[in-house]
């Protein structure tokens, strides 16, 4: 009995506290772990990024249909030797929300996937390399909206040594020499 | 020292209920907004900030008004609903001594992209142009965050997220002083 009632009374104030408990802060997008690309010195290759938002939320797509909202957009650090190309992100899906009925937004809900391209120079060396960036992104549940974050991204991509270039054979003379 | 397993239960049963107690309480006043014990009645903590006319302007200066502070930001869909409603209160019941002053959460960098937004939605009331500083000072994390405000600077209710208008009206009329009509 003596341990039951002081932890009742820790009960007592975690309930108090819970009565002030802070909104929601956690991130509403994750990264789900990345294979490991393999890319060719010299040669292009997309690494795919795959996005998951927590149910019950939206965030901007990366051509959201105001001038006011906040597009999710994926940077990447830059990198010597390692050529960051296009970032491609999928469509977004026109959809409606309660606190605008008749307006549709240009949103992505659930699994959303980015794709980077990465083109290694002929000059780097083979090995794994570790690619850094965020992704922004703004998100909001049906009442109400969270400010923008960064979510740290990295990805790691496997440069392999170019192919040998094919050996031109010396084409032997079908006459022979006399 | 042998123990009842009753007790026990008993025990594990009201810790329960403690607990069920405390989360429900917590997601109600989420829900609804209000304003717990410990903030009602506290006085709103006090800022100065730059008005998109230029001014600088205290939330003290509204002493003797019951102040609705609206946080909001122009990249926040729910905001834009409440808008223009907050515009049609305070035509409604600014005579009465009430003002509404919102806040823009936005980059300071953006001032003219919240000039902007405000022109658009036909805003006729004090938007301020917010800092972190302030937002933390109410604990605001999401948008919108609404708080309602007394004649005498003292803490009535909080809203988070978009809610009915009817809900504002009741506590505007909280923090004028007015009778509030029951909830059903």
């Amino acid at each position: 009995m003596n341990r039951i009632i002081p932890g009742m009374l820790l009960v007592l104030v975690a309930c108090a506290l819970t009565q002030e408990m802070p909104v929601l802060k956690a991130p509403v997008v994750s990264l789900a772990p990345v294979p490991i690309a393999s890319i060719p010195q010299g040669k292009s290759g997309t690494v795919p990024l795959s996005f998951r938002i927590v149910r019950g939320y939206h965030i901007n797509s990366n051509k959201p249909k105001s001038e006011f909202l906040i597009p999710t957009a994926l940077k990447v650090d830059a990198t010597t030797d390692i050529v960051i190309g296009r970032i491609t992100y999928p469509d977004g899906k026109d959809m409606s929300f309660a606190f605008s009925p008749d307006e549709k937004l240009n949103v992505y809900a659930g699994d959303f996937e980015v794709g980077v391209m990465v083109r290694p120079l002929r000059s780097v060396q083979a090995g794994k390399y570790m690619i850094r960036g965020n992704l922004k992104y703004q998100a909001c549940d049906n009442a109400q909206c969270y400010p923008p974050k960064q979510m740290p991204v990295s990805f790691e991509v496997r440069i392999s040594k170019a192919a040998a270039p094919a050996r031109k054979n010396p084409a032997q003379s079908p006459h022979a020499h006399k | 020292m042998k123990r009842d397993p009753w007790v026990l239960i008993v025990i594990a049963a009201i810790v329960a209920a403690m607990l069920y107690g405390g989360i429900y309480a917590a997601r109600k006043n989420r829900a609804t907004g209000s304003v717990s014990s410990k903030l009602r009645g506290q006085t709103a903590p006090d800022f100065e900030l730059k008005s998109l006319d230029g001014k600088n302007v205290k939330l003290s200066d509204f002493r003797g008004k019951a102040v609705l502070l609206n946080f909001w930001a122009t990249w926040c869909g729910p905001c834009k609903i409440e808008m223009p409603w907050f515009v049609e209160l305070q035509k409604e019941y600014g005579p009465e001594g009430f003002e509404v002053v919102g806040v823009a959460m936005d980059d300071p960098a953006d001032e003219e992209e919240i000039a902007k937004f405000a022109k658009d939605l036909g805003v006729n009331y004090t938007v301020l142009v917010g800092t972190d500083a302030v937002g933390d000072s109410y604990n605001v994390n999401v948008f919108p965050t609404t708080f309602f405000i007394d004649r005498d600077g003292k803490l009535v209710a909080r809203e988070f997220g978009l809610q009915s208008r009817s809900v504002f009206v009741d506590h505007i009329k909280e923090s004028l002083g007015q009778p509030v009509q029951a909830q059903k």
